[in-house]
């Protein structure tokens, strides 16, 4: 068979040999004069993306620092309430003749003795 | 090295101009590469400012300076990788290219100017990417990189970032493959010679 006398080590070399000649065949481009400005333009407008994102994500975390900074402090000095609560208004309005009709305080009312 | 270390120190440490010499300095021989690698003159540019845009913003993670040449090929390939990704994907466009390349085959087959030096050049690149077709787009690149870019299995075991045994078997292996086709083509050329 003609190919297992070509084998391990002929056609190892003529595959190297090919390499090599693929290598010449395809020699490094020269860049074009574009290159270097079209390369600047990208990382410029990259950076401000970037510069941009991170702005934003620095705003955002300033204001929730500031938020919870200042919940902080409210928590912090509780003020006197400024107006009662609904129950507590409620409790405040109940007086003894509100409760009149209740049989509770009827009940009291008969039996005085 | 085609620079010196502190010219990368200083690149690295955000100076512009540092870093404009430096992608002077390797643009070409990264051309070339990405050229060889994806096999399509009109995007190698592209894909080379790709590779210099992900270098821009990743140099600050390079350890040592020593290391920036591997660094360099690891974003290469993955460049290549991409554009390679994307490019299957759009198949449309593909064959649109296909049908662009075929005119440009029959320009050049009609082109009577052409010198001989020139078709033997073509020749020996389409049977070599005949060959390097028959095995996966990884080995490609891989055979690619050691034998036509010349990477030692050093340098690409850092590129890689994988051990050098691995590397030689899967080396072995593609290498193996390629032979197998070389052969298979090389006796179907002697046998239609012979069947003249």
């Amino acid at each position: 068979m003609p190919s297992q006398d070509q084998r391990p080590d002929a056609l190892d070399e003529r595959l190297q040999a090919l390499f090599s000649a693929y290598r010449e065949a395809c020699p490094d481009p020269e860049p074009s004069p574009g290159f270097m400005p079209q390369l600047w333009q990208k990382i410029d407008a990259n950076r401000s993306y970037t510069y941009s994102l991170k702005r934003l994500a620095q705003g955002i975390i300033t204001a929730a620092a500031a938020a919870a900074l200042l919940m902080g402090v409210y928590l912090a000095n509780p003020q006197p309430r400024p107006s009662p609560s609904y129950l507590e208004l409620l409790a405040a309005s109940q007086t003894h003749n509100d409760l009149a009709d209740t049989e509770i305080v009827q009940a009291s009312h008969d039996n005085p003795r | 090295m085609l620079v010196e270390f502190e010219l990368i120190r200083r690149a690295r440490d955000g100076d512009d101009a540092a870093y404009s010499q430096v992608v002077q300095a390797y643009r070409k021989r990264i051309l070339g590469t990405i050229g060889r690698l994806i096999g399509r003159p009109e995007d190698v540019e592209d894909v080379g400012q790709e590779v210099f845009l992900r270098l821009y913003f990743s140099l600050d993670q390079l350890r040592s300076p020593e290391v920036f040449e591997p660094w360099l090929y690891r974003l290469t390939v993955n460049a290549a990788y991409d554009y390679l990704r994307r490019q299957r994907r759009r198949n449309e466009s593909r064959m649109a290219d296909l049908s662009e390349q075929q005119v440009v085959l029959a320009d050049a087959a009609a082109s009577s100017k052409r010198d001989a030096e020139e078709q033997r050049r073509k020749r020996v690149r389409e049977l070599l990417d005949t060959l390097m077709s028959s095995i996966s787009e990884q080995d490609r690149i891989l055979l690619t990189l050691k034998e036509i870019e010349g990477l030692s299995l050093k340098e690409l075991e850092k590129a890689y970032g994988v051990n050098e045994n691995a590397l030689k078997v899967r080396l072995f292996r593609a290498r193996q493959r390629v032979l197998k086709v070389f052969e298979a083509s090389t006796e179907a050329a002697t046998g239609a010679v012979r069947s003249k």
